[in-house]
């Protein structure tokens, strides 16, 4: 094979190399607007709307896909052009950040705890586009720049109080052993999923004191496999009903109950709907209305009533989290079990009950 | 607590977490001994997890699935032959091209075919080899629950890595295939004097590897998951490498350089349920696998010396 041929080969190769490379990773394949269909007129708007997701991107059936499904809801009955970039690895933040904001888009979701700094640094760049921050406590938010938490805790209590009560209740479900134990099983050790933690040991604690509750760590949020070995071990030690809050790592767990014989309570969206064939298994799910806080904010942003310079808080009282339907297990699911979770929603909304959020306050 | 650590299952789940890691290994060990750096293995690993599941989900059979992920790998794999070999690249640029590669094209390929990023739906599973009902109770009952858990408990691909490490081990040392390989390695200009064909031999021993990259995929999608999620595999090829180096470039030290991982990993795990008895956070525990490959990398634990001819293009002449 002579020299020439041979860069012409190297130099081709580099070039399919770099077309799969753009196409693939370059993340942000620009959605079209969708066709309502319906005939009926979009109210139309000049606002432009964007994310930019955490590094499990889009389709994580969790909060990176409950914020699209906010900026859909708002292109849908607002008229937004809406649009998401994905970050595969930490370092596309900011480019990511960059493209939108010169792109023109006027509001700019950026989704995750791991984002924090990143929006932090780049709101006062560009004065006239609002950030929205997902999970993200800001110091000192400014102007144009918000911070949208959520008080999982809040959630994770009550699916505390289900698995605190489930696992005493064997009628519920022959899965059921006779062993107090439940399971945690948590993505990275970061505080939403650290509320999530605690939340559930508190709620699972209040109806049940002697509950002793396995709480395992995967550090990361994509390791499907990591995901089962933990709550594998979690089984092992007993544990018969199992709460992860970890992302795709999650979905691991979900096979780990169906293998081993245990209940999953999942996270974030109702996962009984997001997951395929996990109903034999999926006791409940905790809710964190991400949608809701994407779509509040970019209404706020369209009519003009954006306020920044704040973190806000969507709690159980702002319908920002919740509970979702037992599903399958809804007949098996005894009424003392629904009546104590009414209980501790009324208290939590009451203000009779406050929810921990830290692991020292447990 | 030590009974609480060390049960049947802290053993078993180490075997099942060491099988991916290992058999990537393997697959690096097989490259490098003919002269071929392979650091592309975390992409042949991710693809093959990616073709597997796309092959389930067309055939019906994880079987036909785990073939097609192990061709998949072999293309990939020819890739970087075809780039280190006969293009005479720098080999871990290529490598590291073609871990790129894969990850951008699982991503793009799960839009063209499963319709949405993020993870496949859950296809049909390779299911555990064996299934005996044996005594449950007393003595018997728990000595066979540990023998049950730790030896039969297992998937297929589990199984096959470990006669892949032994086949390999006697394959490269005992064979005229192993010594040519070896030779490839160690001075393939004079295995080019002999007869033996340098290319055609590194050529075979990358797509080796790739398989192997493939089938390791296959066992973390076909037998532990059911789905494939994007950059599921987190880093495992890269392990696997070190695996590799630790093991001295032999199936055999690869498989057990692997299990020390995966037991690594597997007791850290157990380690966290003691995270309020010995108040440490649990980043701590996440690090110590991680913490094991650079102590190993550092040589601690002895000087490992690579084929002599590792990462150099051969030119005849």
């Amino acid at each position: 094979m002579d020299a020439k041929f041979r860069k012409v080969l190297a130099l081709l190769l580099v070039f399919a190399l770099v077309a799969v490379f753009a196409v693939g990773c370059g993340g942000g394949e620009e959605e079209e607007p969708a066709d309502n269909g319906d005939g009926v007129e979009a109210p139309t708007t000049d606002v432009k709307a964007a994310m930019v997701t955490d590094v499990g991107g889009l389709g994580d059936k969790s909060f990176n896909d409950m914020s699209w499904e906010g900026l859909l809801r708002a292109e849908q009955e607002l008229g937004v052009e809406i649009r998401a970039l994905e970050s595969n690895e930490i370092a596309d933040y900011e480019p990511n950040i960059d493209q939108l904001a010169n792109a023109g888009y006027s509001a700019i979701f950026t989704v995750g705890f791991l984002m924090t700094d990143t929006t932090t640094a780049k709101a006062p760049e560009y004065p006239d586009v609002v950030f929205g921050g997902i999970d993200q406590f800001f110091e000192e938010p400014a102007e144009n720049q918000a911070g949208l938490l959520f008080k999982e805790n809040e959630a994770a209590y009550l699916a505390g109080v289900v698995a605190g009560l489930a696992t005493l209740d064997s009628g519920l479900d022959d899965r059921i052993n006779d062993q107090n134990v439940i399971g945690f099983v948590g993505g990275m050790d970061i505080p939403p999923v650290e509320k999530f933690e605690v939340g559930f040991i508190a709620g699972a604690r209040s109806v049940n004191p002697d509950v002793e509750v396995i709480s395992l760590y995967a550090g990361s949020f994509d390791d499907q496999a990591k995901g089962k070995e933990l709550a594998l071990s979690a089984i092992d030690q007993g544990a018969d009903v199992v709460f992860a809050a970890a992302g795709l790592t999650g979905l691991g767990s979900i096979t780990a109950c169906q293998e081993r014989g245990a209940l999953f309570i999942g996270v974030d969206a109702d996962q009984y709907e997001t997951v395929p064939g996990s109903g034999d298994v999926m006791l409940t799910s905790a809710i964190k209305r991400v949608d809701t806080a994407v779509f509040e904010t970019v209404k706020a942003v369209v009519e003009g009533t954006f306020v920044g310079s704040e973190n806000r808080e969507f709690g159980l009282a702002e319908d920002g989290v919740g509970l979702a339907p037992y599903h399958d297990f809804d007949s098996a699911v005894s009424q003392d079990i629904k009546d104590a979770v009414e209980e501790a929603r009324q208290a939590v909304l009451d203000g009779t009950v406050t929810v921990p959020a830290l692991r020292s306050e447990l | 607590m030590l009974a609480d650590i060390f049960t049947p299952d802290l053993f078993a789940s180490a075997i099942r977490m060491a099988t991916p890691l290992a058999l990537a290994a393997i697959g690096g060990t097989i490259c490098e001994r003919s002269g071929i750096v392979n650091i592309a293995l975390e992409g042949m690993m991710l693809f093959g997890a990616f073709m597997g599941v796309i092959g389930t989900m067309y055939t019906g059979s994880p079987w036909l699935g785990a073939l097609i992920a192990m061709v998949s790998g072999m293309g990939l794999a020819l890739v970087h032959a075809f780039a280190s070999i006969t293009l005479r690249t720098d080999q871990v640029v290529s490598g590291t091209a073609i871990n790129i590669l894969s990850l951008g094209l699982t991503g793009f390929l799960m839009e063209v075919i499963i319709g949405h990023p993020g993870t496949t739906d859950p296809v049909a599973r390779l299911m555990p080899v064996f299934n005996i009902n044996g005594p449950t109770e007393g003595v018997l009952g728990s000595v066979w629950r540990w023998v049950d858990t730790i030896v039969f408990s297992y998937t297929p691909i589990v199984y096959l890595a470990i006669i892949i490490a032994v086949v390999g081990q006697w394959a490269l040392f005992r064979t005229r295939w192993g010594l040519r390989l070896r030779a490839l390695g160690e001075h393939p200009r004079a295995a080019d004097t002999v007869g033996i064909s340098v290319i055609r031999g590194r050529y075979s021993a990358v797509i080796v590897s790739g398989a192997l990259g493939g089938l390791a995929g296959a066992n973390l999608t076909l037998e532990q998951v059911g789905s494939f999620t994007e950059n599921m595999t987190n880093g495992r090829g890269f392990i696997a490498l070190a695996a590799n180096i630790f093991g001295r470039w032999t199936p055999a030290g690869s498989y057990l350089a692997s299990l020390l991982f995966g037991f690594a990993d597997a007791l850290q795990i157990k380690l966290q349920l003691f995270r309020d008895v010995i108040k440490i956070p649990s980043q701590f525990f996440l690090m110590l696998p991680y913490v094991l490959t650079v102590i190993v990398l550092a040589g601690v634990v002895g000087r490992a010396v690579a084929p002599a001819a590792v990462g150099k293009p051969y030119e005849k002449g």
